[in-house]
């Protein structure tokens, strides 16, 4: 009986793993090829490697919302405004796309309008969805369609909701084409008026001075017809074509969208020719003053090509940013403590090797969420303050961002107007106080006065992760200090929200809001008593009329004094209601590569690739000083297999002896 | 109800009861005159007493801490806090027999000394291996009260039975172990009514771990019925059930036995796996899977954290090792041909 | 033979409709469509926005009415796109299966020469100390969770040694296997312990049989033994073994890709479990369960090619 199979022959087996190793052997560097070496005219082609830890959702800007995505958007598409890269406290927004600040005009009748004028000039990428291929100037019509866009139900914006209250004429847009079926296109939209071909006017229903930061987001930048209604996802000729709503991109931004490989990576190209916007030439600060002013008014991008990896686990992270093939930690996750662990220095090691440390406050506030519709906490302020006091949110801070997160002492984050510097929350870390209020709520020791029975309470947290649980653990742990009993109930993002939108829970761990745009409006609307869901992110059904008069008053002010001490008393409310136990604003550490040293870090945009500079010549000394291949473990090998042959002789003799 | 199973003593009634079930089994088992053989030859099998002796000592410290004492203030206290509950907590990490907390910044001078060092939440680290025993002996006893009975019940009646009972069976366990175990594993865990907890996790490796026991217990049972005293047996008029009960499950329990032990060892290396998928032990619980995932993001800090995980990982392996050695042991005592 | 093929691959069909009516059932009746668009579109969305992409995929019809549409379009290999993506799920099939194989076959090929090479050893100089050590050694790597293997080998190895990449993946011909290397030493490892010991109890077995004695006093080499007529005839047993791992062979490593950032198949499935992405998950399962029932055609088929003495009734 023959064998079905033959063993390949040894020989050639060997020799193709040998030659397979051998091509293998050239080197640890993961990253691709760069596009090409020099530029047309001749200087080197600079390529950054950055990394990113998920696969983006959507790259269509009137549909992502989500801050992966709006990562590899952001050097792809321009906005008609944006916020100036250096100017943090306050942040300002400046002209991009459009040739000045918009123009507000208050007509006789009382109507609000925004006079607006694009630069001239401003070309769509090349793209065969154009005649001729050939990029075409971008217009004010491109601005119309693309805000029609947001009323079509078919693009599911997730912004309309929002914007249909301020812009004339959304939701009956909307509400006309979910009627027919499909929108049209030919009918004017009332929010925007075509005046020539590069000026528009706009048109609000209400006061709404936010309306600037809405224009620095990309949901209202232009986009070309001709590319949406090209690439529609359908098979054509037999090939499925690009879906405009999905990946395929037909910017107007420094870069063109060069090879997106799912699960692997993003490869941004420079477009040539670009000119819309050059580097800052004022607002520096001054520790990098007199570097930053050798770029001002100089042309961007810098950067010729930028591959971002998608790295999902830790452990790759910090791998490759030691061994020097990562720019530098573009990776908005809690994972920041993939390289650094230290509070307000680099550790030695780190030092030596050049690296720098940026310091990226988000303007964001996490907190626990109190469900006010609750028997037990709902009705029960001192409970609440109690639970506050008991929180060590600077300890939770420490343990989990090496305290770079600074502790949220109020509602409003740093950056944005209403911001008090000196405010101190008054139910913030205090056991004294914790004890004594759980007394004064009915519960002294932590048992209920009346019957005795140890008080419970449910704590949802979100359930993925390794740091997930320990930051579930920090909270059972921090309330069970007052001898209350607390379960931690564990669940899915998806049940996690679920639970949310229903009011199924007593306590929400990790709910938290990252400024859309930073004004103080876009943080009290999540009190505001007419936003419960499902309508709107009032998930602990926070209901106070007088907090509600002071929003509707203050939502659509500028920022004068007045505004101001409204902001202070709303705050001065919720500090007393606290429906909210506040915790951190995000904040963390970016390890940069000594070649790579950031510009700018505005926490506004996301990444400012068209920013970026490197130094390519020390990035490749760097490299090959951190990347010496010890020879050792060859002998080792050698000698294993040597010993094991030996051994076996050795023993066959001995037993036919 | 759920307070009712929670109470100390009722606790510790589970615990002793779990033993006494077992210890009885055993007792039933040293009847049968196979298993007194085998318990011959291993008693001079110095590999396998080394393993069983490791094991019990396993058993020993998860029995310690699943006994539960009477406590006023509601905190739970087990036997073993009794001889470990005196070393404190710290802050958050720190190295092993370290005098600090491991921070450039601010290290804060530690409460006590910690052998093994202290985690994020600063609990010792060599404390938390000990009580993780409870939590992997309750899973891999659960899983295991789950999936034998199944498993076993299943394989005998169809390989007993064949024909229609046998294609029903094998049906069912082929469409089950086509379905990714991940997504059955997830599915199971995260869509609980009972909520994410020890129970549940059981429950769902238990489901989808019965099969191979199923068609190895099937596999024998067809090989036992074609002998000739079964048949005898039903010239003599035994009815069906006398025959799989007398002389059928004594005669294949010592493969149940042996997928017991290797079974077992597996159930406690899925659980790092299910924490990796964050379907692993309830928060507040502590587990060797927990430790080892954990280790994901301690490797990549600096200073590196390597004690969480290097102690879980030791823990499991010894068990794990030893597990498997007991059961090459018990193969070998049971069936010496086979070496 | 070609009758039992035949009645095997019809027998087949209701364990593929079993297996897609219990992940049907799993995937919908245990998480409500809104909680799909929810993932789907992101927290920011209004309840609004979720209802339309409820409608918009024919979520809000009665299960009977969905379960008959997937049924229809899995038999004919349509399947639906991507939730997440707007994908042809079968683009990314084909386009995962690449990386996928090229880790699993390679660490295959390679576990198997390494574990049938120490067997092989152990057998050679058995009963010596070196093969208890090795015994020893086997159990060792057996019992311990594959994902320790994997952190220490990227976190410490990689980091140290610097002779592969430690992380990625890229297309270039043969200079891809710089991105393997790691990989598929992790996977051999990982399953070195427990094929060793396999293979050796198999080649145990048949040292043991009289042929092998008869052969050895009518003056075979040893060596010679092993390596042709002892390892021809445990070829049966290694082909039911071979086949029966083929499934997994085609749908990855999830671990391995996700640590490595290998764009394969691995992960494919527990990200759409992850991001709720149904049809993928349809899909995979799908895919999974026609390559898991094949692979037990397979293995009937050459199992009984390789011994006559079998008889497949």
């Amino acid at each position: 009986m023959t064998a079905p199979w033959r063993f390949p022959h040894p020989g050639r087996a060997l020799a193709m793993i040998a030659l397979a190793l051998a091509f293998a052997a050239c080197g640890n560097d993961p990253n691709q090829a760069p596009l090409r070496q020099t530029r047309e005219d001749g200087t080197p082609w600079t390529v950054r490697y950055a990394g990113t830890t998920e696969d983006p959702r959507s790259l269509d800007p009137q549909f992502m919302y989500d801050q992966i995505s709006r990562r590899v958007l952001e050097p792809i598409y321009d906005t008609l405004l944006e916020y100036h890269p250096m100017k943090l406290d306050p942040f300002e927004v400046v002209p991009c796309m459009l040739e000045t600040m918009p123009q507000k005009e208050v007509s006789a009748e009382g109507g609000i309008t925004y006079l607006c004028k694009l630069k001239p000039g401003i070309l769509f990428h090349d793209d065969i969805c154009f005649p001729g291929g050939k990029g075409r100037e971008v217009v004010a019509a491109d601005v119309e369609f693309a805000w029609k866009r947001l009323c079509d139900p078919k693009v599911e914006s997730p912004f309309h909701s929002n914007l249909a209250e301020y812009l004339a004429g959304f939701n009956e847009a909307r509400g006309t084409a979910e009627k027919a079926g499909t929108f049209d296109y030919a009918k004017p939209l009332p929010a925007i008026d075509v005046l020539d071909r590069f000026s528009f006017r706009i048109h609000l229903t209400k006061p709404f001075p936010q309306i600037i930061y809405w224009l620095a987001l990309h949901c209202t930048t232009p986009v070309a017809r001709e590319a949406v209604e090209y690439y529609d996802g359908k098979v054509h000729d037999g090939k499925v074509r690009g879906d405009f709503h999905k990946f395929q991109t037909v910017g107007h931004g420094p870069y063109r969208l060069r090879d997106y490989v799912p699960r692997q990576m993003v490869r941004l190209e420079r477009v040539p020719g670009y000119q819309t916007t050059v580097f800052p030439s004022d607002g520096f600060p001054p520790e990098k003053a007199e570097w930053l002013k050798t770029l001002a008014g100089k042309p961007l991008p810098f950067i010729d090509e930028v591959q971002m990896r998608i790295l999902r686990e830790n452990i790759p992270i910090f791998v490759l940013t030691r061994q020097g093939y990562l720019d530098g930690m573009g990776v908005n996750k809690d994972a920041f403590n993939a390289i650094l662990n230290v509070n307000k220095e680099l550790a030695p090691k780190y030092r030596e090797r050049g690296m720098f440390l940026d310091k990226d406050v988000d303007v964001s506030t996490f907190w626990l969420s109190f469900n006010l519709d609750d028997p037990v906490i709902g009705k029960n302020k001192k409970l609440r303050q109690a639970l506050s006091c008991a929180y060590d949110n600077a300890t939770y801070s420490e343990i989990f961002f090496s305290s770079v997160a600074p502790v949220a002492e109020q509602f409003i984050p740093p950056g944005i107007f209403g911001h008090q510097k000196d405010w101190q929350n008054p139910y913030g870390f205090n056991p004294a106080k914790a004890h004594q209020l759980l007394a004064e709520a009915g519960y002294p020791g932590g048992r209920d006065a009346k019957t005795g029975r140890q008080l419970e309470i449910t704590i949802e947290a979100a359930a993925s992760g390794s740091e997930d649980r320990q930051r579930a653990e920090f909270e059972q742990h921090a309330f069970e200090t007052l001898g209350i009993k607390v379960k931690i109930s564990e669940n899915s993002f998806a049940r996690l929200l679920e639970r949310e939108d229903q009011g199924a829970f007593q306590m929400a761990s990790g709910t938290g809001w990252g400024a859309d745009y930073p004004d103080p409006e876009n943080f009290f609307f999540l009190y505001y008593s007419k936003n419960v869901p499902p309508q709107g992110k009032n998930i602990s059904r926070y209901n106070n009329p007088e907090f509600d008069r002071l929003y509707e008053q203050m939502a659509t002010m500028e920022n004068t004094p007045e505004r101001l001490e409204i902001v202070k008393r709303m705050n001065a409310i919720i500090s007393e209601d606290v429906p909210a136990i506040l915790n951190f604003h995000k904040a963390f550490y970016t390890v940069v590569q000594p070649w790579a040293r950031r510009t700018q870090g505005n926490p506004m945009l996301e990444g400012g690739i068209k920013y970026g500079l490197v130094d390519a010549p020390l990035r490749e000394q760097k490299r090959r000083e951190w990347n010496r291949r010890p020879v050792w473990p060859l002998f080792v090998l050698i000698a294993l297999v040597a010993g094991g042959a030996y051994y076996a002789l050795r023993w066959n003799r001995r037993q036919n002896a | 109800m759920l307070h009712l199973v929670e109470s100390w003593w009722a606790q510790n009634a589970l615990v002793i009861g779990g033993f006494t079930l077992v210890f009885l089994l055993l007792r039933a088992g040293a009847r049968n005159e196979r298993w007194q053989r085998a318990w011959d030859r291993l008693k001079v099998d110095r590999a396998g007493l080394i393993a069983l002796g490791v094991v019990c000592l396993y058993l020993f410290i998860g029995a310690l801490e699943a006994l539960q004492l009477p406590s006023s203030s509601g905190a739970s206290r087990s036997v073993l806090d009794l001889f470990v509950g005196h070393i404190p907590v710290e802050k958050t990490y720190s190295a092993p027999l370290a005098k600090t907390l491991l921070s450039e910044s601010k290290p804060d001078p530690l409460r006590g000394t910690h052998l093994l060092g202290t985690d994020a939440l600063g609990k010792d680290v060599f404390v938390q291996t000990l009580k993780a025993c409870r939590t992997a002996l309750v899973i891999g006893g659960l899983t295991s009260a789950i999936y034998i009975p199944l498993g076993a019940v299943l394989g005998i009646l169809a390989g007993y039975f064949r024909r229609r009972t046998d294609d029903l069976t094998t049906y069912v366990y082929s469409t089950l172990a086509s379905i990714p175990e991940i997504l059955l594993l997830a599915a199971i865990i995260t869509t609980s009514p009972w909520g994410k907890g020890l129970g549940t996790m059981s429950f769902a490796l238990g489901i989808t771990g019965w099969v191979g026991l199923c068609r190895l217990i099937r596999g024998e049972t067809m090989r036992q019925a074609e002998r000739p005293y079964i048949a005898a047996a039903r010239a003599i008029g035994q009815s069906h059930a006398r025959i799989v009960t007398r002389h059928l499950l004594p005669n294949v329990m010592h493969l149940v036995l042996i997928n017991f032990v290797l079974g077992f060892s597996g159930v406690v290396l899925a659980e790092a796996i299910l924490s990796y998928l964050g379907v692993g032990s309830p928060v507040g619980t502590p587990s060797w899977g927990v430790m080892i995932d954990s280790g994901r993001s301690e490797l990549s800090r600096d200073p590196l954290v390597w004690w969480n995980l290097t102690s879980a990982t030791a823990a499991l392996f010894g068990l794990v090792l030893s597990l498997n050695l007991l059961g090459d042991s018990l193969r070998r005592a049971f069936d010496p041909r086979r070496g | 033979m070609l009758s039992y093929i035949v009645r095997r691959c019809i027998y087949a069909i209701p364990v593929l409709l079993g297996v897609m009516l219990i992940t049907f059932l799993l995937f919908n009746v245990l998480q409500k469509p809104e909680t799909a668009a929810a993932i789907n579109l992101g927290p920011k969305a209004t309840k609004i926005a979720r209802e339309q992409w409820v409608k918009a995929r024919g979520l809000d019809q009665p299960l009977t009415v969905q379960f008959g549409r997937h049924l229809k379009k899995l038999a004919t290999l349509q399947f639906e796109p991507s939730w997440r993506t707007g994908r042809d799920i079968r683009e990314t099939f084909l386009q995962g299966a690449g990386p996928s194989l090229l880790i699993t076959v390679p660490g295959f090929f390679c576990g198997l020469i390494a574990s049938i090479g120490l067997a092989l050893y152990q057998v050679f100089v058995r009963n010596s100390l070196m093969d208890r050590s090795i015994t020893l050694l086997s159990v060792a790597l057996m019992s311990v969770p594959a994902m320790v293997f994997i952190i220490f080998g990227q976190a410490v190895i990689a980091l140290s040694l610097n002779y592969f990449p430690a992380f990625g993946y890229d297309w270039r011909g043969w200079e891809t296997a710089k991105f393997l290397v790691l990989p598929v030493m992790i996977m051999v490892v990982t399953n070195l312990g427990y094929d060793t010991r396999l293979y050796r109890a198999i080649f145990l077995e048949e040292i043991n049989q009289d042929y092998v004695r008869t052969a050895l006093a009518k003056g075979v080499s040893s060596a010679r033994m092993l390596s042709v007529h002892v390892f021809k005839n445990g070829l049966i047993a290694l082909i039911t073994l071979t086949v029966s791992r083929l499934p997994a062979l085609i749908m990855g490593s999830l671990l391995i890709e996700n640590f490595f950032g290998i764009p394969g198949l691995g992960n494919v499935l527990f990200m759409a479990i992850q991001t709720s992405d149904q049809p993928v998950v349809l899909a995979s399962v799908y895919l999974g369960s026609l390559l898991y029932v094949a692979s037990l055609i397979l293995t009937d088929i050459a199992y009984a090619l390789a011994d006559p003495r079998i008889r497949l009734s």
